[in-house]
């Protein structure tokens, strides 16, 4: 009996009532400072693909066609929040926390460009590459089944009995070339490097 | 609904007990719910208790991408909790498989695959206030008139 006694007066203390029905804190706020989820800032896509590029986790972005534009599609069951898409973009389309801050504060930005190899064992000097790319096609309208041009500005020719490249840096990394290749000779590899925006424009 | 139900309800619904199980994830969401007990976010003040036997339990946290040894496993460790009882997907792993999601890796998520999910908290790793938000919003829908719903 003595031991009811003390646990109807242990349980009707009001302060172990308040105890337990009602929290100390509310479920705390996110602070401003935490990365979540890209979200949309308003700024126009101009579908560069940068994020999907550089994103490490699989199907977590797609740039998306809407109505009036492109859009970038964050899938959270996928993405880790590593805010690199942020980062990429040049346009500031995505933001998250303080990411777009911190890099216009520092001064930093991703640096990318395409790589091309052509592995000369494999090659067998078809011209096929040279010949499907969108981008010398359109420099040197002349390139015919060939695929040797006289023009210098063509990104890659077969000259000597070799493919050479001439101009990497006009490669849009579309990779026709690569498809085109009945070798798989041909890799185009997207690089990416951390810069500061000084040295970028070197 | 009878009074007394209604007062069985509320204390029942401050009195959650949680398990959780790793089936192959990194760390990175086990350490959130570890901060969850930390005094920072302080989990017992909302009345969630965290277990690690599952016949106590009336949640289950699942954390991690499944991996082969889990697949049985997983669902027997569901098996034993009584009812009621719901399962909290923590991560993107167990939603997704997330970055294991790949061709040749050996994980098989998502864990709905193995047992019914309640409700998905992704990121990687979700923040401890979400957990916590997520545990706190599916708690009333586990108790809600238990009593009542029984054949
Ligand atoms: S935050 Fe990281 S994982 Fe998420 S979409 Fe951007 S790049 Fe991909
Ligand atoms: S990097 Fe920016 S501009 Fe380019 S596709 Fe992605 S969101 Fe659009
Ligand atoms: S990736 Fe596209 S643009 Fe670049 S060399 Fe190949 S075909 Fe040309
Ligand atoms: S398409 Fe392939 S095999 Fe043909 S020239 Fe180009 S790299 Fe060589």
């Amino acid at each position: 009996m003595r031991s009811i006694i003390y646990y109807l007066r242990e349980f009707l203390r009001p302060e172990w009532i308040r105890k337990f029905f009602f929290a100390k804190t509310a479920p705390l706020e996110t602070p401003s400072y935490f990365k979540g989820y890209p979200t949309l800032t308003g700024n126009e896509c101009t579908a560069c693909l940068s994020c999907m590029m550089i994103c490490p986790a699989p199907k977590a972005i797609a740039v998306l066609r809407t109505r009036d534009g492109w859009e970038p599609e964050i899938y959270p069951g996928h993405c880790i929040r590593c805010g690199l898409c942020v980062e990429a973009c040049p346009e500031g389309v995505l933001s998250s926390g303080r990411i777009l801050d911190v890099t216009r504060r520092d001064g930093t930005a991703f640096w990318s460009w395409y790589h091309l190899q052509v592995d000369d064992n494999l090659c067998m000097r078809c011209g096929n590459c040279c010949v499907s790319c969108p981008v010398n096609r359109e420099i040197d309208p002349q390139l015919a089944g060939s695929g040797t041009s006289s023009s210098d500005e063509v990104i890659m020719r077969v000259e000597g009995g070799r493919v050479r490249i001439l101009h990497e840096e006009k490669c849009t990394g579309c990779k026709t070339c690569e498809t085109q290749c009945p070798n798989r000779a041909i890799r185009v590899a997207r690089m990416v490097e951390g810069v500061q925006i000084g040295e970028a424009e070197v | 609904m009878s009074i007394l139900q209604k007062i069985k309800n509320t204390v029942r619904s401050r009195s959650i007990h949680v398990a959780y199980v790793d089936v192959g994830s990194c760390n990175g969401c086990d350490i959130e719910v570890l901060a969850c007990l930390a005094p920072r976010y302080d989990i017992e003040q909302y009345g969630i208790y965290v277990h690690n036997n599952p016949r106590e339990a009336d949640v289950l946290l699942v954390i991690g991408s499944v991996t082969p040894q889990w697949v049985d496993k997983l669902r027997e460790i569901w098996d034993k909790i009584p009812d009621p009882k719901v399962a909290v997907a923590i991560g993107n792993c167990p939603i997704s498989g997330c970055v294991y999601a790949r061709r040749g890796t050996l994980t098989s998520p998502p864990a709905e695959k193995y047992i019914p999910i309640a409700a998905q908290v992704p990121g990687c790793p979700p923040r401890p206030t979400e957990i916590l938000n997520a545990i706190l919003s599916v708690a009333p829908l586990i108790f809600k008139d238990y009593e009542e719903k029984q054949p």
